[in-house]
């Protein structure tokens, strides 16, 4: 895998990539000799970071199919699908079995996997359609798709934030539960968890009635148990807590553009799966050989069906394999061209050496750093080429207007210009999304929009848009994103007390030599990642600088447990009031009740303890916890962003771990990676017309 | 709400009718007068593109009203265009925004010197 680490997290990642990757094999070999896959189009990208194409071709498959519409026409005796459980899908599939039926001469045999789960109704529609007799059902749970080392994403849909909080469809929740559990399988039990909003309850509730459930099925089959012994019965021992983030808390950081490098990268190019697509003249000529081993562990199926198929677009990893790219990806954009120089200098100045290289040695040694240099010389022109693209966006006067509005928005400084701005941008015919950014961040922090203001705006969007946006609109009210203002002065304060209180805004910023982690939106800090330091550091919001760690952050955690506790889950108030250990250092939302007050949703402050059976137990943890302080390993906090997360946050929450001086490591956890488009392009209506023709076409 | 269904129908009679339906549902609810306006205002432009595709020959339907009117001004009917304006209360601002694009893109030199 990767040989640089962009966080340092005493985790071990690859235990997770490895549980996921040892279930592709025994999946497929369930089915005998050779065999076409069939994959989810949307799961191509998160499959191959888990599992090379050798793989594959080692458990017999020999082709592989992305699942679509056509009447796919195929040789193999065995055809294997892997999907989602959509409606779709299964529809695609039945005319697929039922095409192939009429062909009497073919005898293929089906097997279907659902990732993660099977749904009744999916079964109902296959029944349906007469074919379910002829598949073989299973699933394939498919958790966590490592990312790097300190980032982990389920990789659902960019609609979850949506399904969560318009169409109350909590299946994400269901899954996220289930994948947490899982961790808590691998690392033990998360001694703390923490969250805020209704969704983040409702999660924390449930992992907490699974941590039971499985409790009473262990004992029930005490047996099998004791052979292979469940960490959930111990304390987590690198892990200290868990801090849920409902996205719905903090909308107005997606909304934000944001202005790292790989948070531009994104918003510019789109980052899916930790590739982006380029144009090949980006990429420079072909990689080196050595290249494509390292920065991408996997010929990924992915990426040889697409350049297959597109022929115009690469596909480029976005991870720490690029030692170019980990150096770069977390710094404010304003700095990246002066390092990106820096670094091209320096490369040239060890081409250089090969002057100076007299005796047989030197010449040796430098000839043995080539590759390297190569490497390197190659990801920095690939660097360079996508930092020039920024730029020719970002020194635009539309790029440079927005971002003042949106500045402005957050700032709360208040003047009329961003109306005129909006309304310009309408008349424009800008794309709908980029409105709406701008006017959802607006209502959002000005606690809605006057009447007035609003029916002018709403009908100006549906007459520029198209009328199906009646339906984009609403919902976007009903998602509390696009609002009149209520009389009450009450949520028009809101922000601007959570702003004044948690220093949102700060106005010297040296994005060269950043303090705080304002720094990724030049001067706009992350309201999620300011909550996470809440959480986690015990800084008076007055100085919330981000450098104060907590005073004996060290002292054992675990020892409320390892002591033989009382009480399985105590559950300590949401005012932190009844606070009975005095030895647990994280102090969870204590002291800033009243910040979370002003915020939407519920807060969550649960304690897991463990009940020790018996002493024997007991002095087992005890033993573990010591051991773990003796080797004074780091506490790592998991960062669960609910409904998705930027990667701005992520490079706000690797800025904090930086901060605490080593203290603490994060590993950030998402349902999926989003930025503001991608958040409201799932509630924006497509009409079969928006395919065809636009404007620009005429 | 039928409002979706309506606009995934490809047929134009079929969408209008479907249309009316969520009218009536949005009439009923006094929560939505605006959207009920809206829905009325769309039906209006469906029927009066479906007339413009018979008159000039070019598929209108689908559009916004704004494209509509981009759209009249390529084709070099300003005065349909004006009268879609008024019909519907389009701003002046977004008007001339939209004019002096189309007119750019026709190349249409003359027209913009009258501004």
């Amino acid at each position: 895998m990767s040989a640089s680490h962009l966080g340092k997290t005493p985790l071990d990642i690859a235990k997770l990539r490895d549980a996921v990757r040892k279930r592709l094999p025994e999946l497929l070999d369930t089915v005998r000799g050779k065999k076409g896959l069939i994959l989810d189009p949307q799961l191509t990208g998160p499959l191959s970071l888990i599992a090379e194409i050798s793989i594959l071709k080692d458990h017999g498959v020999e082709k592989i199919y992305h699942l679509d519409d056509n009447i796919l026409d195929t040789d193999c005796k065995n055809l294997i699908y892997i999907c989602r459980p959509k409606l779709k899908y299964m529809k695609y599939i039945a005319a697929q079995i039922r095409k192939d039926r009429q062909d009497t001469s073919k005898r293929i045999e089906y097997s279907l996997f659902f990732v993660s789960q099977r749904t009744m109704l999916c079964e109902r529609v296959l029944e349906e359609e007469g074919v379910l007799g002829d598949i073989t059902l299973g699933e394939f749970a498919m958790e966590w798709i490592p990312f790097e080392d300190d980032l982990i994403s389920m990789e659902l849909d960019n609609s979850t934030w949506k399904e969560l909080n318009l169409d109350g469809d909590t299946t994400a929740i269901h899954q996220a539960a289930k994948s947490l559990m899982k961790l808590q399988q691998i690392y033990g039990l998360f001694p703390r968890i923490i969250g805020k909003g209704d969704s983040a309850k409702a999660l924390a509730d449930m992992l907490i009635r699974m941590r039971r459930e499985q409790a009473v099925v262990e004992e029930v089959s005490s047996s099998t148990s004791r052979q292979n012994p469940s960490l959930l019965n111990s304390l987590s021992t690198h892990i200290d807590q868990l801090v849920i983030i409902d996205r719905n808390v903090d909308l107005y950081t997606p909304l934000c553009t944001q202005l790292t490098y790989e948070g531009l990268i994104d918003e510019i190019f789109r980052i899916k799966h930790s590739f982006v697509e380029l144009d090949p003249s980006l990429v420079g000529t072909a990689p080196a050989p050595g290249q494509s081993v390292s920065a991408q562990p996997a010929a990924t199926p992915a990426g040889a069906s697409a350049a297959v198929a597109a022929g115009k677009k690469k596909n480029y990893a976005l991870n720490s394999g690029d030692k170019l790219f980990s150096q770069l990806c977390d710094l404010n954009f304003a700095v990246v061209g002066g390092l990106l120089n820096k670094i091209a200098k320096r490369i040239n100045e060890n081409y250089e050496e090969r002057h100076q290289a007299k005796t047989m040695a030197q010449i040796r040694t430098f000839v043995g750093k080539l590759p390297d240099l190569q490497q390197e010389h190659q990801s920095l022109r690939t660097h360079t080429g996508i930092a020039e693209e920024i730029m020719s966006q970002t020194i635009t006067d539309e790029f440079n207007r927005m971002l003042e509005t949106q500045q402005n928005l957050v700032a709360g400084v208040d003047s009329n210009s961003e109306v005129d701005y909006i309304e310009e941008l309408i008349d424009k015919q800008e794309p709908i999304v980029k409105v709406l950014r701008v006017l959802c961040l607006m209502s959002l922090v000005q606690g809605g929009l006057k009447a007035k203001v609003l029916e002018h705006f709403k009908r100006e969007i549906i007459q520029t848009y198209g009328y199906e946006h009646i339906q984009t609109l609403y919902d976007l009210e009903r998602l509390g994103l696009f609002n009149v203002r209520t009389s009450s002065n009450a949520s028009r304060a809101a922000y601007a007390n959570v702003r004044r209180t948690l220093r949102l805004i700060v106005n010297e910023v040296d994005e060269h030599n950043p303090a705080d982690i304002s720094y990724v939106y030049s001067g706009y800090a992350p309201l999620s990642v300011r909550l996470v330091q809440c959480a986690v550091q015990k800084i008076s919001a007055g100085h919330a600088g981000g450098s104060v760690p907590g005073i004996g952050l060290l002292v054992n955690v675990v020892g409320g447990g390892s002591s033989g506790t009382i009480g399985s889950n105590q559950t300590a108030s949401q005012n932190g009031g009844q606070d009975k250990t005095d030895k647990t250092t994280v102090t969870g939302w204590k002291g800033y009740e009243e910040i979370l007050k002003l915020l939407p949703g519920a807060a969550v402050d649960e304690v897991q303890t463990v009940e020790a059976k018996n002493e024997r137990e007991a002095k087992a943890t005890a033993a573990r916890a010591k051991r773990s302080l003796g080797s004074h390993h780091k506490k790592t906090t998991i960062v669960f962003f609910l409904g998705g997360c930027t990667f701005t946050e992520v490079s706000a929450i690797r800025f904090l771990a930086q901060q605490d001086e080593g203290v603490r490591d994060y590993l950030v956890a998402t349902t999926q990676m989003i930025n503001g488009s991608t958040l409201l392009e799932s509630v924006i209506q497509s009409t079969p017309f928006d395919r065809g023709e636009s404007v620009e076409q005429v | 709400l039928s409002l979706e269904e309506s606009f995934g129908e490809t047929d134009i009679v079929e969408r209008i009718s479907k249309l009316r339906i969520a009218l009536k549902l949005y009439q009923d609810d006094r929560n939505h007068t605006f959207e009920a306006k809206m829905v009325e205002d769309s039906i209006k432009v469906l029927q009066l593109q479906t007339q413009l595709e018979k008159d000039l020959k070019e598929s209108f339907v689908g559009l916004s009203i704004s494209q509509t009117i981009h759209k009249c001004i390529i084709l070099g009917q300003s005065s349909k265009a004006a009268k879609i304006k008024t019909d519907f209360k389009v701003t002046e601002k977004r008007f001339w925004w939209i004019k002096l694009q189309g007119l750019v893109e026709t190349r249409d030199w003359e027209e913009l010197e009258k501004f």
